[in-house]
């Protein structure tokens, strides 16, 4: 026991020193990304550059008209209404699809699977055409919620693959003691399946947010108003009109847009190994 | 037994969804006949046409206007749009709102074509005036002079030059709503250091480049030339002016003028520059223009009227000049830009011609050139407002300015333009050969 | 599982319904349009009177030199970066998982380049790579490896290479994540019988590491192969295609032709040449991984 000790820790050490290593690379842009929102926009062809500001050029000025912008607000309200909602819908929808598909025979059942699994190879942006056309047809270009259906729909395979083999690592005993007592598919599926599923479902939930926080052409090409912009479309608008880039407002929304995300992911992070571990790709 | 119920029902399910996919595919065809009759139902009754639109359209839900344009969301002529003018417009025209939108200026033109190919097109927009017949080619734009009984009165009272730009074909597609063109600004303090006069000829401004260029005080490098792309709005200055040309006047043929000696010479200048290390801009990893200029990074360039804020805003200390683009073996020869205001066919054809009449109005024009456009309006342009308006030097500019061949093909031409001269200067293609190559090129897109 | 009662099947039914509904309106009918699409002259002089031309714009996407050049970029970009991000995760995953302390903490700081939007993390590539930016500050004027500045983004293969790094650097704390879990869930006892039989650290990771987590490996390389063609905001945002379209990837090429020229029938012929490569990709994958499998029993 004492020798084994022994030799672990020098190998211990090298572990530590190549992930920090790695770590560093990691948030290295973020950390880059936060010191120049801290510059005043005239400093950020500064010679000789600097990775941090000098303590007496550090300005939030740029900060101050971010959130002096009422756009700002909005711009964000919207991203999380969208994403809040794609998040919920697709919950629903693809642990049911998924319940069913893990849980019952019916004919068409492996052509289904196969026709989720396959769309999930066909990039989304490839269909933004038809798409477009389809979201034109229903009234729903140029509104905040034209885009929810469609990226529920972009995350179903995906979240419906995960759900589906989380589902049947559940022992089937479950469902059968519900049936016993007269329970429905209904009580089975929301009083057993959801509630033993919530840690992948919350996992693709959390996969499924950033999704559509993030997105970018489909928003780009659907959305017009400028009080109907979703975060992301505001940011690449502060870039690059008329040859001029704000790289300090730019820099500045986006280290407040990345915020959210991160306190939802630190806390939520638990959930991306247990939910992955005995998830879909277990095999 | 039992999964043949279920069976059935995702059977019925299927074909409801193929159905409903069949209805809406149909569904989608029929606006597109509809259309394609209303421009000539339209022209049939003109006067009696208008006169029930208006008795409709007097309505208690206001109707509103969408208007599509570039002005840059954070700039002083979207203040002047939001704040002045549209209340200005809703106060005078009671029963229209003004839904203004900003997009960036090359998403704009995706954005038309995308809402083209399903039907959502906005009412109105400001269109560069180089995507004019492109657009017409799409059977979008309505022709104004066809369609408004009172074309003449308004067209009378804009620039003659300004409103050729809005013709295809021998119809009017738009109204001009501003102009604008290039004219060189300087680094006024570097000019005066070296003790080199204000380039008034493309020789001295060569010279004037090459003896600019090279390293500052920090030993970062410094481009005497900077240009930030190489499309036909970048190069175009520096081929006119010395005699060369991309097409014939008519528009009908390249052969013979995009690779002419004198175009040829006009390109081979721009490629020494760039071996030189003394041109850059266009890369996408340079520094960005109004930065590079702004902290003396970049000594000349040519640009446009917008120029002048962006600097005041961003430096404000920095000290430089302007002067007309240096005149070459053909004169000073600038390139016409700007923008017209267009309906398409889809819109609220009364709104969206008050609303055109209004913007292209002395009163509009007068507020717009508080903020660096250049009017269009022939009042306008008389009034005191332009005579001290920061862009005096630009109008001098526009007299002598050419603009950019008027064909439908034109986004496509300068596609292969950027290329071919991105190839000559950025990879040292042989430049008599890849212009003969261009000419055949851009020969192939006019006859299409 | 069998069904007892009518009711039960109407709520089978019902549960089925919405995805169903969504799935089939939303993805499957966009795909048959497209494909339908594919077949007709669409472009600006036919906005609204399409004709049918049969597969005149699949000709003209595979003779079309820009597409090849993009599809060559698309490839490339995938065979660099998914290798890249798996080796690079699960070693990662590896020493995370051998550690006694701050597992956690190196899992969230790994994590974050995952969770920022492509559209931030490409405009801090750009910046951070720009020609008088911060890294060739370094480069040149600090370390002196370079006399003059790298035109990171001026070149195919400079812009590309930026896009490459991009992409690995954002999906190495993916691919931790999800070889993390796969690890925790190997059997101990196989590790443990190895350990018995002589077996190094080395062996241990190659003949019992890895053959356990196989599906994973599987499930990682077919989601970051569909990953790699769907490559855009970084193109777009970093040299936006730019020199003379020679950093085009498929998608972008997609966008550019619809969006910029109108050609709707030439992208979505485009489309399907990407779909069917994805297919056929994902196809060869699982085969090869299934002939290993057999080769190993």
């Amino acid at each position: 026991m004492h020798t084994l000790k022994k030799r672990e820790l020098p190998s211990n050490i090298l572990r530590y020193v190549l992930l920090l290593l790695g770590g560093a690379v990691s948030i290295m842009p973020m950390i880059y990304m936060i010191s120049t929102s801290l510059k005043p926009n005239g400093a950020l062809y500064e010679f000789p550059p600097k990775f941090f500001p000098a303590l007496d050029t550090i300005t939030i000025e740029n900060y101050v008209y971010i959130f002096s912008q009422e756009k700002f607000y909005i711009n964000f309200l919207n991203s999380v209404i969208v994403a809040v909602l794609t998040v919920v819908i697709a919950a629903f929808v693809s642990s049911a699809l998924a319940f069913c598909l893990a849980r019952f025979r019916f004919p068409g059942r492996k052509a289904l699977f196969a026709l989720v699994i396959g769309t999930m190879i066909i990039p989304g942006t490839t269909l933004i055409i038809t798409q477009y056309q389809l979201a034109s047809f229903f009234k729903l270009t140029n509104k905040l919620l034209g885009l929810v259906p469609f990226y529920v729909a972009w995350v179903i395979p995906f979240s419906t693959f995960m759900i589906k083999g989380y589902i049947e690592s559940i022992p089937r005993e479950f469902d059968e003691a519900v049936y016993m007592d007269g329970g429905s598919v209904f009580t089975v599926f929301f009083k057993v399946i959801c509630p033993l599923a919530s840690p992948a479902i919350a996992s693709v939930s959390i996969f499924n947010f950033l999704t559509a926080w993030e997105e970018f052409p489909w928003a780009l090409t659907v959305l017009n108003d400028t009080q109907k912009r979703t975060l992301p479309i505001a940011i690449s608008g502060f870039f690059g009109q008329h040859q001029f880039t704000q790289w300090g407002y730019v820099f500045a929304m986006s280290v407040a847009s990345l915020l959210p995300v991160l306190i939802i992911f630190i806390c939520c992070q638990k959930y991306f190994v247990s939910g992955l571990q005995t998830g879909g790709i277990k095999g | 037994m039992k999964q043949t119920s279920i069976k059935k029902m995702l059977a019925l399910f299927l074909i409801a969804a193929v159905m409903l996919a069949a209805f809406t595919a149909c569904a989608e065809k029929a606006p597109d006949t509809a259309q394609t009759q209303q421009p000539a139902s339209d022209a049939a009754v003109p006067a009696d046409d208008k006169a029930a639109e208006t008795s409709t359209a007097t309505p208690e839900e206001p109707v509103t206007i969408n208007f599509w344009h570039h002005y840059s969301a954070q700039s002083a002529e979207n203040e002047t749009l939001m704040n002045v003018l549209i209340p200005k417009f809703e106060e005078e025209n009671p029963g229209y709102k003004v839904n203004a939108v900003s997009h960036e200026w090359a998403d704009l033109h995706d954005k038309i074509l995308v809402s083209a190919s399903s039907n959502t097109l906005p009412d109105v927009a400001r269109l560069d005036i180089a995507w004019v017949p492109e657009f017409q080619k799409m059977n979008i734009l309505v022709p104004l002079d066809q369609q408004m009984g009172d074309f003449n009165d308004v067209a009378g009272q804009l620039l003659p030059s300004a409103m050729s730009t809005a013709v295809v074909k021998g119809s009017y597609y738009a109204l001009a709503l501003n102009t604008n063109t290039k004219i060189l600004f300087y680094n006024a303090d570097a000019l005066a250091e070296a003790g080199i006069e204000v380039p008034k000829t493309m020789d001295e401004m060569f010279a004037a480049i090459h003896a600019l260029s090279g390293t500052n005080a920090n030993g970062q490098q410094v481009w005497g030339l900077n240009e930030p792309a190489l499309a036909g709005w970048n190069v175009l200055p520096y081929i006119w002016s010395n005699g060369g040309n991309i097409t014939d006047d008519a528009c009908t043929t390249a052969t013979g003028y995009v690779n002419s000696p004198e175009t040829a010479a006009a390109v081979q200048k721009l490629v020494d520059l760039y071996a030189n290390g003394e041109f850059t801009g266009f890369n996408s990893g340079a520094i960005p223009m109004t930065d590079g200029f702004g902290t003396g990074r970049y000594m000349m360039l040519l640009e446009g009227p917008w120029k002048t804020a962006e600097l005041a805003g961003a430096y404000p200390d920095f000290n430089y000049g302007t002067s007309e683009v240096p005149a070459g073996s053909a004169g000073s020869i600038s390139v016409l830009g700007g923008e017209d205001i267009a309906m398409f066919n889809t819109a609220n054809k009364e709104g969206a011609w008050k609303f055109m009449k209004f913007m292209t109005s002395e009163y509009a024009q007068e507020e717009m050139a508080k903020c660096g456009q250049i009017p269009v309006n022939m009042t306008a342009l008389d009034s005191q407002t332009v005579k001290d308006a920061s862009f005096a030097p630009f109008l001098e500019a526009i007299t002598t300015a050419k603009a950019r061949p008027t064909v439908a093909s034109w986004s496509e031409i300068d596609n292969a333009l950027t290329v071919a001269m991105t190839d000559m200067i950025v990879n040292g293609a042989d430049v008599q050969q890849t212009l003969d190559q261009l000419a055949v090129t851009i020969d192939g897109l006019l006859a299409e | 599982m069998e069904l007892k009662s009518k009711r039960d099947r109407l709520q089978v039914g019902l549960l089925l319904l919405p995805g169903l509904l969504v799935f089939a309106l939303f993805t499957i009918y966009p795909i048959v349009k497209l494909l339908y699409m594919s077949f007709l002259q669409w472009d600006l002089g036919s906005m609204l009177h399409q004709k049918f031309i049969g597969l005149q714009n699949y000709i003209d996407v595979l003779s079309d030199e820009t597409f090849r050049i993009a599809f060559a970029n698309t490839l490339l970009y995938t065979l660099v970066t998914v290798p890249g991000q798996m080796i690079l995760g699960l070693l990662a995953a590896v020493l995370i998982n051998a550690i006694p302390r701050f597992r956690v903490t190196f899992r969230v700081i790994y994590y974050i380049p995952v969770i920022t939007s492509w559209v931030i993390v490409s405009l801090i590539f750009r910046y951070i790579f720009n020609t008088e930016g911060m890294l060739n500050y370094v480069l040149t004027n600090v370390l002196h490896l370079t006399v003059s500045n790298i035109r990171w983004l001026d070149s195919r293969w400079g812009g590309l290479t930026v896009a490459m790094m991009l992409g690995i650097w954002k999906g190495v704390g993916w691919n931790l994540v999800v070889f993390l879990a796969a690890l925790q869930s190997v059997p101990q006892e196989l590790y443990e019988s190895a350990g018995i039989d002589g077996c190094g650290a080395f062996q241990k990771f190659f003949y019992v590491t890895l053959p356990s987590i196989k599906p994973t490996i599987l499930f990682a390389l077919v989601m970051l192969t569909i990953g790699g063609f769907n490559v855009f905001t970084s193109i777009k945002m970093i040299t936006g295609g730019k020199p003379m379209h020679q950093t085009e990837t498929v998608l972008t090429w997609m966008y550019y032709k619809a969006f910029n020229t109108g050609s709707f029938g030439y992208a979505a012929a485009l489309s399907f040449v990407v779909a069917v490569t994805l297919i056929f990709l994902a196809v060869l994958q699982f085969r090869a991984m299934k002939q290993k499998d057999a080769a190993n029993s």
